[in-house]
C-alpha cells in the first residue's frame, strides 16, 4: 500500500515540476532580492526585520496559492482527462489515491518551503553583511507555515473531491481567511445572547482549523521563537486535522461512480 | 532546406519581429502617453493627500490575517515617507524634533497603525516619541504608553515616556515613568537617578542635558540621535555663553569699556578652562571665533540681553556647517 501511495506521491510532484509550478521561485528571489537591495533605503534601519516579514509573507502567501489553485486540479485532471479510470482499473484504492495526490503535492511545498526559507537566509546575511543571529529563528515559524500549507492543501483536496475547480478554490480561499479569525469566533459565540446561535459559533471554532496558531512571522521578525512544547502541540493539532480532512476526502471520493 | 522550408523560416522570423516591435513600440507609447497625462494632471489638493486612514489599526490589524508584521512595516515605511515627502518640499531648513510648521496631521494615525499592527515594533514608538511632540504631545504620549503596556519589559518606552512628559513641563509624571522604567530588569541606573531629578530639578538646563544625552546614547536612529545632539550642542552652547558673558561682565566692570579682542580675555579664559563638550568638540573660542565687541555689546547683562538668542543662534548655524 505505501509503495503505491508513494508512485502517486512522487508522480504528483513531477506533474507540479512539470508544470512549473516552481517557477514562483524565480519571483520570490526577485522579490527578496529587490527588498535586501533597496529596503534599506526606505526603511529607517529596520531592513533585517522588513526582510524576514516580506520573505516569509511572501512564502505564506505563495503557498497558499499554490496549495489551492494547484490542490484544486489534482483530481479534478485527473477525472477530467479519464486516466483516472485506467488507475482504478490496477489495484489502487481510493484512500491510496487521495493520500498519494496528498503527499505530492506537500512535497512539492516542502522544496518550495525550503528554498525560499534559504533565500530569506541568505537575503539576512547580505543585509547584516555576515552571520545574523535571527537566522536560525526563522526556520521554526518557516516550519509552522509548511504546517499551516499542509492543512490547507488537505481542505483544498476535500472540496475538490466533490466540487468544481472555481469552487474548491473559493471554498478553500474562505477556509484561510476564516481559519485566521477563530479567536474572533470564539469571541463572538461567547458574546452572542441566544444559545442556537452560541452553539453554532463555537461549533464552527472547532470545525474550521485554528490556523491563527501558526502566524508566528511577526515575531519571528524580532527574532523570537515559540516554544518547542507550542510547536509540538501546534503539529499535533494540524497532523489530527489532516488526517481527519483525509478521511473524510476519501469517504467522499470512495462514493463517486467511475466504472 | 526546401525552398518551402526556407520561407515557412523567413515569415517565423519576420513575424517575431513584428510582434517584438509591436511589444515595443506599446510600452515606450505606453510609458510616454503616462507621462503627458501626469503633466496635465491637476495638483492635489492637500487635504485630499492628508486624507485620514480608511481602516484603523484595530481594524487594518483583523484584515491582514497572518501578515501583520508586513502591514506595519508598510504603515511604518508610509511614516517615514510622509514626513521625509513634507521635508523636501519645504523651502527652508526644518529641525527634526520641530516640525510643527510640516503640518502632519496624518503622522499620528499612520503611526498608530503601525504599533497596532505590530505592537513589538520599537521604532515607530520611538518615532512618536521624538516627532509628535510637535503634532501632538497628548497623542505621541497615548502611543507610547500603548507600547510600554504591549512590551512591559521594555524600559526604554519609559524613558521616551518621561522626556515626554518633561516636554510638558509635566515634572511628575516624567519622574513616575522613570521610576516605572528604572524597575524593569536590565534598567541603567541612571533611570532611577533622573526619576529623583525631574522631582528636584525638572526644569533646570542640567537635567535637559541629560535627557538628550541618555536619548543619543541609547537610540539607534540616525534622526533621532542627529536631534539629541544637536540639543547637547545647544545647552552646551547656552551654559559656555554664561561664562562668557560673566568674563565679558567683569572685563567691561573692571575698564569701562567693552574688549578689543579675545586677547585681552586670554588669561581669564585659561583661568576657567572653558568645558569641552560631550561629543569632543572644541571649546566654542576655537570654533566661531566670535567678535568679543559683538558678544559684549549684544548679549552683556549690561547692555540689555535681547540680543542673546540671535547670538546664540548664529553659533549654532556655524555649529551645524561644521557637522
Amino acid at each position: 500500500m505505501l509503495g503505491r501511495i508513494l508512485a502517486i506521491a512522487h508522480n504528483t510532484f513531477r506533474e507540479a515540476v512539470r508544470d512549473r509550478v516552481l517557477y514562483n521561485l524565480v519571483l520570490f528571489v526577485l522579490l527578496l532580492t529587490g527588498a535586501a537591495i533597496f529596503i534599506g533605503e526606505l526603511s529607517g534601519g529596520q531592513e533585517r526585520k522588513i526582510i524576514v516579514d516580506l520573505g516569509l509573507s511572501a512564502m505564506l502567501l505563495f503557498g497558499v496559492f499554490i496549495a489551492i489553485f494547484v490542490g484544486v486540479g489534482l483530481v479534478y485532471k485527473e477525472i477530467e482527462r479519464r486516466t483516472v479510470y485506467s488507475i482504478f482499473s490496477k489495484p489502487v484504492g481510493r484512500g491510496e489515491f487521495i493520500v498519494g495526490k496528498y503527499l505530492g503535492l506537500c512535497l512539492t511545498l516542502l522544496v518550495n518551503v525550503i528554498v525560499m526559507g534559504a533565500g530569506v537566509s541568505l537575503a539576512l546575511v547580505y543585509v547584516s553583511r555576515g552571520w545574523d543571529p535571527m537566522i536560525p529563528g526563522i526556520w521554526p515559524a518557516v516550519l509552522l507555515i509548511y504546517v499551516e500549507l499542509m492543512i490547507l492543501t488537505g481542505v483544498t483536496l476535500l472540496f475538490s473531491s466533490f466540487s468544481s475547480p472555481a469552487l474548491s478554490a473559493l471554498l478553500t480561499f474562505f477556509v484561510f481567511i476564516i481559519g485566521h479569525f477563530s479567536a474572533d469566533l470564539k469571541s463572538l459565540a461567547s458574546s452572542m445572547g441566544s444559545a442556537g446561535a452560541r452553539w453554532l459559533f463555537t461549533g464552527l471554532y472547532y470545525l474550521v482549523p485554528n490556523l491563527s496558531n501558526y502566524s508566528f512571522i511577526t515575531p519571528a521578525a524580532h527574532g523570537r521563537t515559540p516554544e518547542p512544547a507550542f510547536v509540538m502541540a501546534a503539529i499535533v493539532y494540524a497532523l489530527i486535522y489532516i488526517t481527519v480532512i483525509l478521511a473524510a476526502a476519501t469517504l467522499v471520493f470512495s462514493k463517486r461512480n467511475f466504472k | 532546406m526546401t525552398k518551402d522550408e526556407s520561407l515557412s523560416g523567413y515569415n517565423d522570423r519576420a513575424k517575431t519581429i513584428g510582434l517584438l516591435a509591436i511589444v515595443a513600440f506599446g510600452l515606450i507609447t505606453a510609458a510616454l502617453l503616462a507621462g503627458w497625462i501626469d503633466t496635465r494632471r491637476p495638483a492635489a489638493d492637500p487635504n485630499v493627500v492628508d486624507e485620514s486612514l480608511y481602516l484603523k489599526g484595530q481594524t487594518a490589524r483583523r484584515l491582514s490575517l497572518s501578515f501583520s508584521g508586513l502591514a506595519a512595516d508598510w504603515y511604518w515605511m508610509r511614516s517615514l515617507q510622509y514626513v521625509g515627502g513634507k521635508i523636501v518640499n519645504m523651502p527652508e531648513n526644518v529641525v527634526f524634533d520641530n516640525l510643527e510648521q510640516l503640518n502632519l496631521k496624518l503622522l499620528p494615525s499612520l503611526l498608530d497603525t503601525a504599533t497596532t499592527l505590530d505592537p513589538e515594533f520599537f521604532q515607530p514608538y520611538e518615532y512618536a516619541a521624538a516627532v509628535l511632540p510637535a503634532v501632538d504631545v497628548n497623542e505621541a504620549i497615548r502611543i507610547v504608553q500603548k507600547g510600554s503596556a504591549a512590551n512591559p519589559s521594555n524600559w526604554r518606552l519609559y524613558q521616551h515616556l518621561g522626556y515626554l512628559y518633561w516636554q510638558k513641563q509635566d515634572y511628575k509624571s516624567a519622574a513616575e515613568a522613570y521610576g516605572n522604567g528604572a524597575q524593569i530588569p536590565g534598567a541603567p541606573q541612571w533611570m532611577q537617578a533622573m526619576k529623583a531629578r525631574m522631582l528636584a530639578d525638572g526644569g533646570s538646563r542640567s537635567t535637559a542635558r541629560e535627557i538628550y544625552l541618555r536619548m543619543y546614547e541609547q537610540s539607534t536612529d540616525n534622526n533621532i540621535r542627529t536631534m539629541a545632539r544637536h540639543h547637547v550642542f545647544q545647552i552646551d552652547a547656552a551654559d559656555q555663553l554664561e561664562v562668557l558673558q560673566k568674563v565679558l561682565v567683569e572685563f567691561q566692570t573692571r575698564n569701562g569699556r567693552c574688549t578689543s579682542g579675545w586677547k585681552e580675555l586670554q588669561s581669564e579664559l585659561r583661568t576657567l578652562q572653558m568645558p569641552i563638550g560631550y561629543f569632543g568638540q572644541c571649546q566654542q573660542l576655537n570654533i566661531w571665533q566670535p567678535e568679543p565687541r559683538f558678544v559684549c555689546q549684544y548679549i552683556s547683562p549690561l547692555n540689555g540681553a535681547t540680543g542673546s538668542n540671535r547670538y546664540y543662534h548664529r553659533h549654532l548655524n556655524k555649529y551645524d556647517a561644521l557637522q
